[in-house]
């Protein structure tokens, strides 16, 4: 951080410390709230729980359930900076893991080969939301809202809306054991301590967003961009293949933690997106990104995230059952993002 | 439909508007009779504008009394009473021609309102029946101000306020917004007309006020009301600002942009021929509307245009993309998600980006810092939010951040449109000292009182037109250039036969 305060002509040594200061604070603010909710309720769990949440295998659980919502909202991070709304990312997660399925199981293609066409099918689905939003125009709220429907349809097509699982390839086929071991091995290996190996994943590509937001050009302009696109415009940023971008990256996240998924658990069905569709939403909204363009960090998301999946295995734990938890879920939610505006407010008016 | 109106109409008296420091009115008197037409002239910044927000109870005045009828107007019951037709309609554009006049005093508690006979009269008398169930955005525009008439008549208005009501008309519907005018004066309705087209108001009007820094400065009746007298009225005592020495406003002789036939693709400004050499500073003035921001809007790339256009920088033909653009919209230009730096830089931050797609965050705050200084940005450091700066400080800023890419030519909108007198005349120096450099400044503005401290040559749009070019440095002082301005856009609009004054009484 330090390093790159190069004070090249004029700029005092103090005035661009104090402003680093301000800046770190700034952030404690607004991350400082969310670090105090996720120990809170950690403390609550733990106490109400006798215990049973901080055992270490609850803990690993949770942090797996984790990755999961942080590399999609990683992606969903991109999309609400550039200042539009991707809905369609729970359709493409589950069309991801059936395509990697139906065409490795069914249609006899290398692992490799099929992941790769999982991958390809997500950019097009991305360049597709891309596409409507920027060139036709029309609210990316209803284009991805319609890709959404569009995709699980085809989810459902190409599925015969049956589960598959390389274990139990059905009758008549046998499937290559190495390529098998390969592909469980992508996120179900021995690790030290009994960590997960979506956590490796999920602070790999975690990193890999932080460098494009927070560093590159690219993460700038697009924070411009969501900030003002008339301005963003007149500038002469190109503001329409940035959003693109923007659409190919959540949709290609949403492949990844999908493949990532079904290697861990061995199996895939055609409705898996669904449900992660709004708790995904729910924690990169409390994470501090705006639905209205322009705010947005990684470390946010990944905060907001967990305190998401802190409540999801918390309250599987205290056997609420799944009832309680979607009304949680709500609750906590809007509560996070009215205390976020409030203080918001509070602190522009200080 | 005529609702008795007294013979007191409205009269205003020491009306009074601050905004922070400025007074925008200072103790405006104004008195308008019933059956007249009463016009309001003024230069920009004269506080007609902020007039017309008060009686739209839009704003509410700092001081002052409005009397109606001899009764104190009442901003919030009475606001009904002042009915005023605006530039760009305010109705409902989704509602059709009918719906509209219904809104907010919808005879129905629960069913949905249909229209009444009473309305029906109201559309008929100004020729709006055969549209009632159109959807108001369907109709060109003339339709529209008309249902802001019908509307107004439906609420019984007693006064209407025309607020350069035909600056988007064409002169076919210009003349029948006019005669709807006369026949509504002859209805015993109070007419204000506001408008910066002079032959227009010297056709129409009985009277006319000439305001100047928030008060009356001139009524002007009969016999003396002339275009060229209006003009001289508006210009009258500006003349005390400091021209900026013009030793230093040579032109070199290499042509930077030329643009010929250049026609806007809707024909908001058509067939101008236009040319800037390097080391100029060209100002375009004309009111809203008469092309003057489309035209430097077509030369920066963001309206589509027709005709030849060169751009020709020292080491060829250059594009567009060559000429850096500012808004006259702060919200259009500056990005308040982010830091005073990070506005500063944006423009060139490309350049300042490793070949791994890094920004050089350190080279880049230096660039920021560079900037500030060169444009004397007021700020306490360059990471605070952007909307921390005063609105002059913001507007050095988008400046600054359009100059930090080294444009070829600079194209601006209204640079100094709210921005204190230091400000000012700061952006004035710093455009001039771009401009030493070789390149080019292209402005719109609509104060012709400062193209006289900021250009070398001002070129006059009037209704899509280019009607002159002028040399500056032909003029002694702001007050005489004002008025050749005021003349040449004002004169040959509408000839003064085409309406003549008898024409109401018809």
């Amino acid at each position: 951080m330090a390093v790159d305060q190069v004070h090249a002509d004029g700029t005092s040594a103090g005035d661009a410390d104090g402003a680093g200061r301000r800046r770190l604070l700034q952030e404690f603010g607004r991350t400082g709230g969310l670090i105090g909710t996720i120990l809170l309720v950690m403390a609550i769990f733990a106490i109400a729980s006798d215990g049973r949440f901080l055992q270490p295998e609850n803990l690993l659980g949770l942090l797996r359930y984790m990755s999961t919502l942080a590399i999609l909202g990683l992606g969903l991070t991109v999309v609400l900076i550039v200042g539009e709304i991707d809905l369609s990312f729970g359709a493409v997660y589950g069309f991801s893991g059936m395509v990697t399925a139906v065409a490795w199981i069914n249609w006899g293609w290398s692992v490799g080969m099929a992941i790769g066409l999982a991958l390809a099918a997500a950019v097009l689905v991305g360049l597709f939301n891309g596409f409507f939003t920027t060139v036709t125009k029309i609210p990316s709220f209803i284009a991805t809202l319609g890709a959404s429907t569009l995709v699980f349809g085809f989810t459902l097509l190409v599925s015969g809306s049956a589960t598959f699982s390389p274990m139990q390839p059905g009758p008549g086929r046998t499937m290559n054991e190495q390529q098998v071991a390969f592909f469980r091995g992508l996120s179900n290996q021995d690790l030290p301590m009994g960590l997960p190996m979506g956590a490796i994943w999920m602070f790999a590509i975690a990193l890999g967003f932080w460098y494009l937001i927070s560093k590159s050009l690219f993460g700038f302009r697009l924070k411009a961009i969501g900030g003002n696109p008339v301005a963003a415009q007149l500038a002469r940023i190109p503001v329409g293949r940035y959003k693109i971008w923007s659409f190919v990256i959540c949709s290609v996240s949403a492949a990844v933690a999908a493949i990532l998924v079904f290697a861990f658990i061995g199996s895939v069905q055609p409705d898996s997106g669904g449900g992660l569709l709004f708790p995904t939403f729910a924690a990169v909204v409390i994470g501090g990104a705006s639905l209205s363009g322009g705010r947005g960090t990684v470390l946010g998301t990944l905060l907001g995230c967990l305190l998401l999946a802190i409540l999801n295995n918390g309250l599987a734990l205290m056997a609420a059952g799944a009832f309680l938890q979607q009304i949680f879920i709500g609750v906590v939610t809007i509560g996070a993002v009215v205390l976020d505006q409030t203080t918001q407010r509070w602190r522009r008016g200080a | 439909m005529a609702a008795p109106v007294s013979a007191a109409g409205i009269e205003i008296t020491g009306l009074v508007k601050r905004y922070g420091d400025t007074l925008a009115l200072a103790g405006l008197d104004l008195t308008a009779r019933p059956g007249e037409i009463l016009g309001v002239a003024g230069p920009n910044g004269a506080g007609k504008s902020t007039l017309v927000k008060v009686l739209a109870s839009e704003v509410a005045a700092d001081g002052g009394s409005i009397l109606l009828d001899g009764v104190r107007w009442n901003a919030s019951t009475d606001a009904d009473r002042v009915a005023v037709v605006h530039q760009e309609p305010q109705l409902f554009g989704n509602l059709t021609v009918a719906e509209n006049l219904l809104v907010g005093q919808e005879p129905t508690r629960f069913r949905r309102p249909r229209g009444r006979d009473a309305d029906v009269d109201v559309l008929r008398e100004v020729g709006l029946l055969p549209y009632a169930d159109r959807t108001v955005d369907s109709l060109p525009l003339a339709l529209q101000q008309r249902t802001e008439i019908a509307r107004a008549l439906s609420k019984r208005a007693d006064v209407f306020l025309f607020d350069e009501p035909n600056s988007a008309l064409t002169e076919v519907e210009s003349a029948e917004l006019f005669e709807r005018m006369h026949a509504l004066a002859a209805q015993d309705k109070v007419i204000l007309l506001v408008s910066h087209r002079l032959a227009e108001l010297a056709a129409h009007c009985d009277r006319i006020c000439v305001i100047v820094d928030g008060k009356v400065r001139t009524e002007l009746a009969p016999p003396n009301i002339d275009e060229e007298r209006i003009a001289r009225e508006l210009v009258v005592g500006r003349a005390g600002q400091a021209g900026a020495d013009r030793a230093g406003r040579t032109a070199s002789d290499r042509r930077l942009l030329d643009v010929s036939g250049w026609t806007h693709r809707r024909s908001r400004f058509t067939d101008v021929d236009l040319s800037l050499r390097s080391g100029e500073i060209v100002a375009i003035v004309g009111v809203e509307g008469s092309g003057g921001r489309e035209l430097v809007r077509s030369v920066a790339g963001f309206e589509e245009a027709r005709g030849t256009f060169a751009l020709e920088g020292p080491d060829g033909s250059l594009g567009h993309d060559a000429v850096a653009y500012v808004t006259g919209d702060r919200s259009d230009s500056l990005f308040t998600n982010l830091s005073v730096a990070e506005n500063l830089y944006l423009r060139q931050v490309g350049s300042l980006t490793s070949r791994t797609g890094i920004v050089r965050r350190g080279q880049a705050r230096a660039e920021a810092q560079r900037s500030r200084e060169a444009f004397y940005v007021k700020t306490q450091d360059l990471d605070t939010p952007i909307r921390s700066l005063s609105g002059g400080n913001q507007q050095k800023v988008a400046i600054a951040a359009a100059l930090a890419i080294r444009p070829a030519l600079l194209a601006l909108e209204e640079p100094t449109r709210g921005v204190d007198l230091g400000s000012k005349a700061e952006i004035y120096r710093l455009l001039r000292d771009f401009c030493s450099s070789g390149a080019g400044v292209l402005l719109y503005c609509t104060e012709d009182s400062e193209v006289f401290d900021a250009a070398d040559r001002v070129a006059v749009m009037s209704r899509g037109r280019l009607v002159g070019i002028l040399d500056v440095a032909e003029y002694a002082d702001a007050e005489s250039l004002a008025e050749a301005i005021a003349v040449r856009a004002g004169t040959d609009l509408v000839p003064s036969h085409q309406t003549p004054r008898e024409g109401k009484s018809a």
